[in-house]
This record gives structure tokens, sequence and C-alpha cells, in this order.
């Protein structure tokens, strides 16, 4: 099977049956995403398959032959290393143990692209699928409410 | 200890392709729209070996047609896409809300309406009672025929059917629609029990008749007669109609779950009926 992985060709040899989240993990080496549920409950592994976010280990990897799949390592500008989203992250200190951070910037990537102004309660509801075992929802939130007054949502 | 299960996936071109794969590949098959339910096998500890057609990507399967009389919606549309494509039309309020709500954002954009309906093993589906309660049916491919039956018979009889579940029709009528459930927390979890409700108005503005549809609480939705009965002639009157309900409560057995024992998913149906009822759009009501 040919994946088109972060822009780039991989080949994977194996059973189309494997979950995503596991070829990305074993074989592309890429650790970003986190087989945390397997249950599609925790966000954890969450990638974009056609910039859709996609719980990756409920995937089979067959199924995504032929589409464009984005990986948390996939999203950095490449001068940077970091979108405006993660860059608001690091600056609100909010990364605790840092399980869930790679769902929480791929479901909110798209979200603030589509919902370039939410209110607390809108992320709060974008993010329900999203599990943060620190519980540091709150100072996320504020990350994100803080790229509005910097314009940095639309950039 | 098991070995681990051999599971092969398929991958069907047409309708007609995915039936001929489910006969020859005899009953260890099955179809796998979104996969959202089949790839947790291994944490419900399934390990039969199976065979996987997938089906979510044939164009017979796909799309959400909006007449004026009907709403068709294909097997294999999310929850997602649905709740995009009828979002606003009053009288499919209940559907929008169920399609909504349900699980959590990501999984809404992977879980399909026929996987909903025919996953019997997951009773929580809630586009289950939200369907009974608008009076869907259902269109299923047995061979070269498309047989076309009310949602309630495919329910009841599902798991004898070797067909493959092709699209749901909704019919559009005067009716005002809403939709409650009840998760342990607010969002992102499965509801304990679900009531969805739609009821037809008279020139006064009282009940002619209502459709009351339960799920989560029994392993399959169904519809709530003896309530159905005792609204007809009766005000919208959320308060007046969930005492009602709480007379006629012990018409369900609740199923045990580790999430809720059986008795409280009863329990709690009154108060759903009330928010369902509370929730209908009064202000547009009328015969």
């Amino acid at each position: 099977m040919t994946l088109t992985l972060n822009g780039e060709d991989r080949l994977f040899y194996g059973d189309p049956m494997t979950p995503l989240v596991d070829v990305l993990r074993d074989t592309a080496l890429l650790t970003g995403a986190k087989a945390v549920c397997r249950e599609g409950f925790c966000g954890a592994c969450t990638v974009h398959i056609d910039g859709v976010p996609t719980p990756s280990c409920l995937k089979p990897v067959g199924l995504v032959v032929g589409c464009d799949i984005t990986s948390i390592e996939g999203l950095g500008i490449e001068d940077d290393g970091m979108t405006p989203l993660q860059q608001a992250f690091e600056d609100h200190d909010v990364v605790q143990c840092g399980m869930c951070f790679p769902g929480m910037v791929m479901t909110l990537t798209p979200f603030l692209r589509d919902n370039p102004e939410p209110t607390r309660e809108a992320i709060k509801h974008a993010l329900v699928g999203n599990i943060c075992r620190c519980t540091g929802y709150e100072r996320i939130i504020d990350a994100v409410l803080s790229m509005q007054s910097t314009g940095e949502i639309s950039a | 200890m098991k070995p681990p299960a051999k599971r092969q996936l398929h991958i069907a071109s047409s309708l007609d392709d995915a039936l001929v794969m489910r006969k020859s590949l005899g009953p260890s098959a099955e179809y796998f729209a979104g996969g959202t339910w089949i790839m947790r096998a291994d944490l419900r500890q399934e390990f039969d070996d199976r065979h996987y057609i997938a089906v979510g990507g044939l164009e017979d399967l796909a799309g959400v047609a909006v007449h004026q009389d009907e709403i068709v919606i294909g097997a294999a549309v999310t929850h997602g896409a649905l709740a995009g494509a009828i979002e606003g039309l009053p009288d499919l309020a209940a559907l929008s809300s169920a399609a909504q709500k349900s699980a959590n954002p990501a999984i809404r954009q992977m879980a399909t309406v026929g996987g909903n309906l025919c996953t019997r093993a997951f009773a929580a589906a809630d586009l289950v009672p939200a369907l009974l309660c608008l009076s869907a049916d259902v269109e299923i491919a047995l061979g070269t025929e498309l047989t076309r039956m009310p949602l309630a018979q495919f329910l009841a009889g599902r798991d004898g059917f070797s067909g493959l579940l092709v699209r749901v029709i909704v019919p559009r009528q005067r009716r005002l629609s809403a939709h409650a459930r009840l998760p342990l927390k607010k969002a992102g979890d499965y509801p304990v029990a679900i009531v969805s409700v739609s009821v037809m108005l008279d020139t006064a503005g009282l009940i002619r008749n209502a459709i009351v549809a339960v799920g989560a609480v029994e392993d399959t939705a169904r519809r709530w007669p003896g309530l159905e009965a005792q609204l007809v002639g009766r005000r919208l009157d959320a308060d007046e109609i969930a005492a009602i309900a709480a007379d006629h409560a012990d018409e369900f057995s609740g199923r045990e779950g580790v999430e809720a024992p059986g008795w409280y998913r009863v329990k709690v149906l009154p108060e759903l009926v009330r928010r369902a009822f509370a929730d209908l759009p009064a202000d547009k009501c009328g015969g």
C-alpha cells in the first residue's frame, strides 16, 4: 500500500485492517499520535484525513490509500516549526504531560480555520472528544482565546 | 489466550459487488461503513475471524436529498454530514439534534447512519429513536431488488437480513420534533437513555397524535405506545406529560450496563420526556 503521509509517499507492507495509528507509530515512526483509549473517545490519536480530524485508532490503513494524511509532525511551518496554535500553547505554558496535545492541536486547527472567533463554550464543544488526563482544560481554552486578541487565528 | 483474530478487508467497488462478496464470503462476512464499532472489537473481546466488506465509499449509499415531501439519506452518510444537510428544518429537529449531539465531533465525521441502524449490539445509537419518532422507512438491497420497510420492522428482524441497507427515507409532515438524551457527562459520551418525540397538533394547538421513541434503555430502541395513547387531545404541557410518563415508565425494562443499572435508565425517562416536550418549538405549532 502506498500512503500519502505528510505530503510524502510512504510504503506499508502489512494487514490492511491495521489501525492507522499503529502504522504511524510502529512503521513510519511518527509517534506524535498516541494510542490511548483505542475507542475514539480520548482524541490522542487524532490526525487529519483529507483535512478532517479523525481518530486514527478507528481507521484501517487499507481505507486511507489515496487519502491525504497529515499527522502532528506534518503540521508545522517549515522555517518556524510551529503553527500559531502550537505557539500559543507554548506561550501560555499549557503543556503538561504532553499526552493529549498532538490530538488537541489536530482537533483545534481545522476548528479555528472554520470558526475564527469562537466563544469559550464553542471551544469546549469542539474539544469534547479530546481528554486531558492532567485536566488542564481551562488554560488550553485561555490559550486559544488569546489568539483572537493577537489576530493569530486567521494566520 | 486466543490467537489474534484474522480480519480481512475487502473493498467493494459497487453495490452489486458488495452483495456478491457477502454471499461468497459466507456467515463470517459483514459490511464495514464508518468502522467506529467494528474497529473496537478487541476491546469487546471479540476475536472471531471476520471478513469486512467496506461499503462506505459506494455512490449508492451516499448523499442526503431534501425534498418537499421526504428526505432520502444514504446509508453511508455520516452523522456530521446529515446534521449539516438538515440543519434548520423544524420538522426534522429531532433528527438534526441526534446527529449533532452523538458521541464527539470526530466520531460524527466517521460514524454512519447505516452503521447506527445495523449495529444491533449498540443500544445507545442516537439516530434510531430519532428516526423512529419521524416514521422513517429503510430500503435494503436484497439481490437485485430493493425492499422498503418501516424502520421498526427492520429493527425487529435485522439479525435475519443478509442484504445491505442502502438508504433511509423520512417523510416530511407538519410535525414538531425534539430529541433529549442523558449522557453521564455533559457531552462526548454514550447516553444512558434517549427520548425522541414528534407531535402533530390540531388547529386549537392540542396534540392530534404523538410518537414517542425510547433508545438506550432496552437493547433495541422502540416506541412508547402507552404514553402515546394518553397524549391525544392534550396541551403541550411538558410537566403534565412528564407526570403521565412516570405512570407508564414500567412499560420498559432497563438493560444493565457498566455505565448505569437498568432501573436508573427507566427512572430518568419522565425527565427526558419533559425536556423533549419542552424543546418543541411551540411558536411554530399549527394544524
